[in-house]
């Protein structure tokens, strides 16, 4: 099967620092990826170029087999790639529902219907109508997680899910990733919460100083000593 | 509730509609007023109280309009209901021209544009003489139709508050407000910002350009210092501040109510005025930045449309 | 239109633009500090100019004080002032959403054009000190902009100076960087803050200190300045201090060379179309800037 998202050796400097450094992944769909590294390994430098919040310097990024590399992130989104952001981005002033409904361009019946599906499926229906900046930092998560559903995009990006949530909530998110995984979707996961990773990643690639370190089962990058040296020093 | 509402806002717009069959000559020229700045401060508010993007240079759209309706009646002899709405599309066409480059950049690098605009604008109409007659200005035909423009500022008053409401209450304004909050997350959910924001900068140049047109009109004659002047910029923008930027009323409200204070004040005391509503900006971007209808919308928890 | 260009005009303009644009640096180089440390844009920052300037004027008629000498006033007072309007006014809004700071600011400098207005009337004056050309060669160039200039370059190393080798301007160029970061290395950010604005505003009533000689003095003086200040930020690249100077160097020879072809009228319609031509194209500025 084509892989879903390649990326072809990503170059992506600030100033004189390359923080991405000829980064090549690739990924099947329908599976869920992890990507860890300490801190300045690269990983969120290497989401925003992905969705386009940043542009890469050098080396492409195909999605579907498309080049996506020069598209604005609203162009990529569309194209069937989401993503969630590591502080929460939901949109304060607009109400949970109406985060959702800015979304999608449809019929508006159609999207009213499927807000509402999502925001069941968290067990947020009552919160509809609450402003999202009033939620609690666990609902405004879920929100944003929700958001990113609303147009059925075939791959996720999500930027530490795990950060600042407590366990029950976490397990919810895990399970509905997993549940997206089922769908036949794809996700690519940052995450410094190893358990996380662990427990839910199928495949784990490694970022160490803007360069892949490893890639392989969560098993085997455990116990992968170069891994283990970069997390915690030599 | 929202029945009695509505009946009142009828009794009023039949009330303003009779008006002139009462009034002083005074007193209808005046109300015309009220209206020029209800509709520039909602113009005005679909920009910057929607998007957040302040502009501002929005004056210059209203001395677009000013010069276009003024050259095509003055030297042209268009008649002036068509000459005014040209006003608004040459305004809408300047809007494009600046908006289009610089619209694509986040909120700074905008305002920087706009603040520069209307000195340019000034300078522009200065060097091309023949046409506007440059700094003796332009003069039109005489014509008593202080009445009939009285009609007409209200109906373009009335015009862009309903466009404002039609905006907020729909999905495209919904994302307008999305720009506002968190324009990366926008993007990423989507939204193409710059479209966007492109539609509602033009929506907004719209008004101003009409309104410039009948001011001229009414005044019977223009100069650049008279059609450009950033005390109307500031005007506009303390408005719409005080009222509650982003609302529907909001930008009603304070035009009413400062346009009470400067026809009180302005006359006598122009620095102390203008001295004055530098000082409400800053005490409402401190205090109050939602504006008076912003405030009483979070206490009362009140809908989002009023 | 001089339908004749001599290359000795072509380098008189040259070097007039250098001079010029010396100034515009240092003007900008303020603006630049406060943007860089706070995200904020003064729109203040054009009046605090003007007062500059005022100030050189008053002492100038009431002390006879060499306007030169008047910098020594102006600027630390100004400091005062900058530092001053941070701590009581912009400091609430730095992290709020860029409108306020924009709004804020705005609300300020019309706040202060007025007063000024109200205090000294809108009569221009003017100082009268230096009058005359210095002569080299072919050309000939106003005292009082060659000397400007020369205060403008030792007032903008002594800012560089501060900004490299000092410890506080070391905080104030990290804090640039990350104020998070800086905050964890503890560097007091509230007091970089209003360092920042303090230094600004002296740079900024410099600028009006020195254009005290050759200009109208008037209250709206520093309008023109703000919009220039901001279009060598963008020229340059936000948060690029180095980028300042050649943002401002260029825009000094930008304006004198079409002096050259168009009058001098247009004049601010080529800086403003130089904005959107930049803006169009390189949105991050000419020298790599933060993108903001």
């Amino acid at each position: 099967m084509p892989p879903i998202l390649e990326i072809d050796r990503v170059v992506k400097r600030f100033g004189g620092v390359a923080a991405v450094n000829g980064v090549s992944l690739a990924l099947e769909p329908g599976r869920i990826y992890g990507l860890i590294g300490p801190n300045g390994s690269g990983k969120t430098t290497l989401f925003n170029c992905i969705t386009g919040v940043d542009q890469c310097d050098e080396g492409e990024i195909r999605f579907k087999g498309r080049s996506i590399e020069r598209l604005p992130p609203h162009r990529i989104f569309h194209l069937g790639l989401g993503r969630t952001f590591q502080v929460i981005r939901v949109f304060p002033e607009l109400t949970a529902l109406e985060n959702l409904l800015v979304v999608t361009t449809s019929d508006y019946a159609v999207a009213r219907r499927r807000a509402h599906e999502l925001l069941a499926l968290v067990k947020l229906e009552r919160l509809a109508g609450e402003f999202a900046g009033n939620l609690s930092y666990g609902q405004q998560k879920l929100v944003e997680f929700i958001r990113v559903l609303m147009t059925d995009p075939e791959m996720i990006l999500l930027d530490e899910p795990a950060a600042g949530v407590n366990r029950t909530l976490l397990n919810e998110l895990l399970d509905a990733v997993r549940r997206l995984r089922d769908q036949g979707k794809t996700v690519l996961l940052v995450e410094h919460d190893m358990k996380v990773v662990m427990g839910l990643c199928e495949t784990v690639f490694v970022l160490d100083h803007g360069e892949k370190l490893a890639e392989g089962a969560p098993g085997v990058i455990q116990a992968d000593e170069r891994v283990i040296e970069a997390y915690f020093g030599r | 509730m929202k029945r009695a509402l509505l009946a009142g806002l009828a009794v009023v717009l039949v009330a303003l509609a009779l008006y002139p069959m009462q009034a002083t000559g005074y007193g209808v020229r005046t109300m015309l007023q009220l209206f020029m700045w209800v509709a520039l401060a909602q113009s005005w508010n679909l920009i910057s109280g929607l998007t957040g993007y302040v502009s501002f240079g929005h004056v210059a759209f209203f001395g677009m309009g000013a010069y276009t309706a003024g050259i095509l009646i003055g030297k042209l002899g268009w008649a002036w209901p068509a000459a005014c709405l040209a006003g608004g599309v040459m305004a809408m066409v300047l809007a494009l021209v600046i908006g289009w480059p610089c619209l694509r950049l986040k909120g700074p690098y905008f305002a920087i544009a706009m603040l520069g605009l209307n000195e340019v604008l000034r300078v522009i109409v200065s060097y091309y003489e023949g046409l506007t007659g440059g700094g003796n200005g332009l003069s039109l035909p005489t014509l008593h139709a202080s009445v009939p423009i009285y009609y007409a500022m209200g109906l373009v008053a009335l015009a862009v508050t309903a466009l404002t409401y039609l905006i907020i209450t729909s999905r495209f304004g919904l994302r307008l407000m999305t720009i506002r909050e968190d324009e990366v997350a926008a993007e990423a959910m989507g939204i193409d910002a710059f479209r966007h924001k492109l539609y509602a900068f033009l929506l907004s140049a719209v008004g101003p350009g009409v309104v410039g047109g009948l001011a001229a009109r009414d005044q019977g004659y223009i100069e650049p210092l008279s059609v450009f002047p950033l005390i109307m910029t500031i005007t506009m923008i303390v408005m719409v501040l005080f009222g509650g930027k982003g609302t529907i009323w909001g930008p009603v409200l304070g035009a009413v109510v400062l346009f009470v204070f400067q026809e009180l004040v302005w006359a006598r005391f122009i620095y102390l005025h203008q001295l004055f509503f530098g000082a409400i900006i800053v005490a409402v971007v401190l205090l109050m930045p939602r504006g008076i209808l912003g405030v009483l919308q979070q206490k009362y928890n009140l809908p989002r449309t009023i | 239109m001089n339908l004749v260009i001599t290359p000795t005009m072509v380098g008189q303009v040259v070097i007039s633009g250098l001079l010029a644009g010396s100034l515009y640096a240092m003007v900008a180089l303020g603006l630049g500090l406060i943007f860089g440390v706070m995200r904020v844009l003064n729109v203040a920052h054009g009046p605090m100019l003007m007062l500059g300037a005022y100030t050189t004027f008053w002492l100038f008629h009431w002390l006879g004080l060499s306007p030169y000498l008047s910098l020594l006033v102006s600027m630390p007072a100004l400091f005062v002032v900058g530092v001053v309007l941070q701590r009581l006014l912009v400091r609430r809004v730095v992290d709020a959403p860029e409108l306020s700071s924009l709004l804020l600011t705005f609300g300020v400098s019309i706040a202060l054009v007025n007063l000024t207005q109200l205090a000294f009337t809108s009569d221009l004056r003017s100082v009268e000190y230096l009058t005359g050309s210095f002569l080299l060669g072919p050309f000939a160039f106003s005292k009082s902009r060659v000397i400007a200039c020369a205060f403008a370059i030792l007032i903008t190393a002594g800012a560089f100076w501060f900004l490299q080798k000092t410890r506080l301007g070391k905080a104030l160029r990290a804090v640039s960087q990350s104020r998070e970061v800086a905050q964890v290395c503890g560097i007091d950010v509230q007091r970089i803050h209003m360092l920042a604005f303090g230094v600004a505003s002296a740079l900024a009533a410099a600028g009006g200190s020195l254009v005290a000689v050759m200009v109208a003095i008037q209250p709206e003086m520093g309008q023109v300045y703000t919009f220039k200040s901001f279009l060598v930020i963008v020229l340059g690249g936000a948060g690029n201090y180095p980028g300042a100077l050649l943002g401002g160097l260029l825009l000094g020879l930008v304006e004198q060379l079409s002096s050259l072809f168009l009058t001098t009228q247009v004049n601010e319609a080529v800086a403003y179309l130089l904005l959107v031509l930049v803006l169009l194209v390189r949105p991050t500025g000419l020298l790599k800037g933060r993108s903001s």
